[in-house]
This record gives C-alpha cells, structure tokens and sequence, in this order.
C-alpha cells in the first residue's frame, strides 16, 4: 500500500479511536438507549418518593375524622392542603392544626372578582367580626344546617294545649311574666319543636321543662309550636337589664350571622333573640357555657363569653324589638 | 498535455474508490462497536416493564386539561407543588404558576398579575405563602378570571431540541424529563421555551419545570397539584383511556392550547381562557 494511504488510514483510525474513547468516557451505559438521552434518568425520576400523600393515607388512623369529612361539603378539600404534607407523618411528628383560619378559609372563600359564583363567598370585614372560622363552622363539615324541623300542627288546639300547661309560667298570651323564663309569642316553630323535642327524649334537660315535655306527644308539640309562632311578640319594653347595651352590641356582631343582626334570626332553626326576657338569655349563655345545654355551636360561641359579656349581651336583645322580620 | 489530464484524473479516482473502501470499512467496525455499547446497558431494557415494574410507559398517553372557569384562584396548587417538588420557597422560582385576568370597565387591556406580584406576596405575608390580594374588590371589574399554568410538555418540545447534551428529552409516555445529572446548567432551553415554564435552579446548577409529577404518576397516584385543587379545575389522565377525566374532559369540552401558532402541539388543554392568554 502506498505510504500516503497508509498514512491516511492511520489518521482515520486514530480519529476513531479517539471518538470512541470520548463517547465511552462522557457518556454512560444507557445513553442512546431509547434515545438521545440517558436511560437509566427515567427510572431514576420515576423512584422518587410522593411527599404528599392522599386523603386515603389520613384515612387509615383517622377514620372518624376522615368519615365525617368525606361526608360532607369539604370533601373536595383534601387532608394535605390545610394539614400539610402527610410525608414522614406519624413517624416524625405532628400535623399542623391550622390557628389563623380566618386567613387559611379566606383563601378559598374571601369574595373576590375572578372567583366564580358556585364558590361560597365572604366579604371578610363583615363576616362574623374578628373571630376564627371554626367558632361557628367545623372544619370537616363546615356547613351550618339548622335541622329545620317540619312543623304542621294546629295553632288552635295548641291554644288550648297551652292554657291547660303553659301559660302558668309562659303567660297567658306567651309572654312570660317571670325575667327568667322565655318569651314564646313569635318565636319560630321550627326552632320549637326541636327544642321540646329535645326536653322530651332527654337530650335537653331542665327542672321544669324536663317533665312537661315529657308528657308531651308529638302531635301537642307541634299544635304548641304552630300557636306560639302565630302569636304577635309585641311585649310590654322590658324593664331596664342590667347590663350595658351599647357593649352586648358590639358583642353581637358575633351572633348575628345565625341570630341575625337585631336578633331576629333568618334560620327557622334558630331562635329569635329580639324582645327575650334578659335573665333568660344570661342563663341559657351560663348554661352553654358550663356545658349544662348542649349544643355544639354555642358551646363553641359561650366559651369565650365573660359573666360581663354574657349580661351585656342579654341587654342588648332584650331591648330589641321582636317584631321586626330578618 | 490532454494525456497527463486523463491521466492525473484516473489517479483520483482510483484514490477515492480507495477511501471509499476504507471508510465503508470503518463503517461496519464502528456500527459493530456501537452495537457493543449499546448491549452494555441491557439489564434496564430487559426488565419486563420500563421504567418501574410497575409501569409501563409504552401504554400510556398523559394529558392535562385546566377549567380556568372552575379556578377560584386559591394557589393550593402552588404550595402543594412547591412541597411535593422541593421547589425553593420565594417568588421566583415555580413549575406552576397562577394568573389573575382582570378587565377594568373602560379598560381595553387586562391586568395581569400573580402570586409573585409583590402586592400579592405582601397579602400573603411571605414569599414562602401564596395568596392573592384582593385588590380588586373596590374597583369596577368588568370581567375576571384565574388561569393555571405549567409546563405543556409538548408534543414538538424546543427545549429539547435545543439541549447540547441530551439532558432533556420527551419520555415514551409523553412527559419531557429533565435529567439532572446530565444537565450543565446553560439555560438554552429555558430561553426557548415560549411559555416561560422552565426555570433555573441556581443551588444546584440544574433546570427545572413542571414534569407532572412523574415520580407520582408512575405509582398510579394523580400529580399533586391535581390531588389538592379543590375545585376540580385541574384534570389529569391517559388519553388513550377513552373513559379517563382528561378523554372526557376533552371530548367533551371546546378545547384550546396555548399559542398553538408556535407548532409545539402542548399537551395541557385550557378551558374558558381568553385569547389574551398566552
């Protein structure tokens, strides 16, 4: 062969020989082998662990907790997003409980344009005052139904019923003559026929209450209920209470989206609070206060309620006039 | 004079009918030894389902869909990706973003912001937080909405195309990967992505973006800003599943890409945007 060949070829091969070594020495084994890529980063992506890790992980400590939820409204909003990521969970420690949930609900319900009408908003500056969130509404089921009771009894023989049981201690047109004992004459069937309802199976007791329910049927208590909330509650102004209006106003901002803003409340399930006798209302504060009535949302409002609080609250409804429609 | 000509010209072509043989020669070795390297790597193609045991990437087509009309603009989506993904928590670096649209009456144009407008970050107290601002709520809108963006992993991606070292590249089942190891940090394919998804990870000298949650898709579970979005105003799935969220949502949507003008064919279809959307 003659020599500028050879050397030609020699040339060649040692140009070769270099683009091997180069090729072995900056790539690796998988490159090319689906692509112009390294193969083996698939699988490498692939083997990364989940940080969060579903609802259905949550599921398998807190199953209560994850029934209630999954039952209700939030049931779009999964574990992780307001508890954090579940990665590490139990093993390293605690979830976060949420503290500031005025500021973590507003980020989904804060009204605001661009947000679409099928999402439950709020004007923040004038929903519930300055208190968190979950004073009134469970984070789980945050809904707030009042069971509104069906009412279809007969006001005129609740008229009769009345005259025979009630009217010694409620008054003879419902309006009670005693400060301690509520005012009836208006107030909302539906929220009476669950309360007596209550007083009669025992799940709501009271000296007086307990053992006149009882003897109750179910048709009375509805006939009572229908004549009660067909009564005018126009009763004589209450002599002056004892404590400081102005304040229990203040205070009642906080009521006001179920009890509504002059306590005539919007729900039938809730009672009005406009016109109610004042040591009444402070005693049914005390007594959800101290766990003595039962109710889940208003031993969550009384909790943070003063024996001041309480006193100027039941001022300021028991000036209010009942008649006015919400 | 014309016999040397002649001459000289045979000489030629027999010397490149020489070189011709030999560089067919070389040919053959090269393609033997490429062969040879490319059996080195068999364990990872012959294992029976690539790239898990579990899953196989041949058998899936992943697709996105986002219902702008569904978003209420919570950027839980946000957090959960920045947690899932170990994405630096401050205001400039996302694989999914939102956008806030806002028309002002008398106003032709949109105003545009999103959870890094410093307004937003100072409402949402840190830039480890993401809220946005009701800044809005006083002023005459016209019309509103909020629109989730990430990476489309496009059909024709560019930033593959312009990646030196084959450090990014579309996986079987459609995904665009990022291989960190490979990657030498020089941000071409940041610069050629037209809809800004990719970003630079300046601790580890490394690209990121969006890659749909590959580590969690691979395991059957949903992309995690799928998994947390409230309102259902993110969709995922197979496409080639015809009863999948993202085949329905699809069918039975009208659909649209972002600037499909570009010819990359996203693989992320919007819902109820404006043109203005880009």
């Amino acid at each position: 062969m003659p020599k500028h060949i050879s050397r030609i070829l020699a040339i060649l091969a040692a140009g070769l020989a270099i683009a091997l070594v180069a090729k072995w020495y900056f790539t690796t084994g998988s490159f090319y082998e689906f692509g112009h890529y390294r193969g083996d980063s698939v699988a490498e992506i692939a083997a990364k662990q989940p940080v969060l890790q579903t609802s259905g992980y949550c599921k398998s400590c807190h199953s209560e907790r994850h029934l209630q939820w999954s039952a209700a409204n939030h049931k779009s909003v999964q574990c992780e997003v307001c508890h954090g990521a579940g990665e590490g969970h139990p093993q390293k420690g605690k979830l976060p409980i949420p503290s500031d949930t005025r500021k973590l609900c507003s980020l989904c319900h804060e009204r605001m344009p661009g947000r679409p009408a099928a999402q439950p908003q709020i004007v923040l500056a004038e929903h519930g005052a300055e208190q968190q969130c979950i004073v009134c509404h469970n984070p789980h089921a945050p809904k707030i139904t009042g069971v509104v009771a069906k009412v279809s009894g007969d006001a005129a023989a609740g008229a009769k019923k009345h005259a025979a049981a009630c009217a010694a201690c409620h008054g003879a047109n419902a309006i009670s003559a005693n400060d301690a004992w509520p005012n009836l004459a208006g107030q909302h069937a539906a929220y009476l026929v669950r309360i007596l309802g209550a007083f009669k199976s025992g799940a709501q007791t009271d000296v007086m209450m307990s053992s006149v329910a009882k003897d109750l049927s179910d048709p009375e208590i509805q006939n009572l209920a229908a004549y009660y909330a067909g009564l005018t509650c126009n009763a004589a102004a209450a002599e002056k209470a004892a404590g400081d209006a102005a304040a229990g106003k203040l205070l009642a901002k906080n009521c006001a989206a179920c009890h509504g803003e002059a306590g005539a409340a919007p729900n039938p399930a809730w009672p009005n609070l406009a016109g109610q006798k004042g040591v009444y209302l402070a005693n049914a504060l005390k007594a959800f206060r101290a766990g003595l009535r039962k109710d889940p949302m208003m031993a969550g409002v009384a909790r943070g309620l003063s024996d001041a609080d309480i006193v100027n609250l039941a001022a300021y409804y028991a000036a209010q006039s009942c008649g006015k429609k919400p | 004079m014309k016999r040397e000509a002649i001459s000289a010209l045979r000489a030629r072509r027999g010397f490149l009918r020489k070189i011709g043989g030999a560089g067919a020669a070389v040919a053959v070795g090269t393609a033997g030894l490429m062969h040879k390297v490319a059996a080195k790597s068999e364990p990872a193609a012959a294992q029976k389902s690539f790239p898990t045991p579990d899953y196989d990437w041949t058998k899936h087509r992943w697709a996105f869909g986002v219902d702008a009309t569904k978003c209420i603009g919570c950027l839980r989506c946000v957090e959960a990706c920045k947690r899932e993904n170990n994405v630096p928590l401050d205001a400039h670096h996302f694989n999914t973003w939102i956008e806030r649209y806002v028309y002002l009456e008398g106003e032709d144009k949109a105003r545009i912001d999103s959870q890094q407008d410093p307004v937003n970050i100072a409402a949402s107290g840190s830039e480890g937080q993401y809220r946005f601002a009701n800044r809005y709520q006083d002023a005459k809108v016209e019309k509103a909405f909020f629109v989730p963006k990430l990476c489309n992993q496009c059909e024709h991606p560019p930033c593959v195309q312009v990646c030196p070292v084959g450090a990014t590249y579309k996986a079987k089942d459609g995904v665009v990967l990022i291989d960190a190891e490979y990657c030498i940090g020089c941000r071409y394919c940041v610069q050629a992505c037209p809809y800004g998804a990719r970003w630079f990870n300046e601790e580890k000298g490394v690209t990121q973006k969006c890659y749909w949650c590959y580590h969690r898709i691979t395991k059957g579970l949903q992309p995690a800003c799928v998994e947390v979005c409230p309102v259902g105003a993110r969709v995922f799935g197979d496409r080639d599943d015809r009863d999948s969220p993202i085949s329905l949502f699809i069918r039975n949507n009208r659909v649209q890409v972002l600037k499909p003008e570009t010819g990359n064919a996203p693989n992320v279809f919007y819902v109820g945007i404006d043109k203005e959307v880009l």
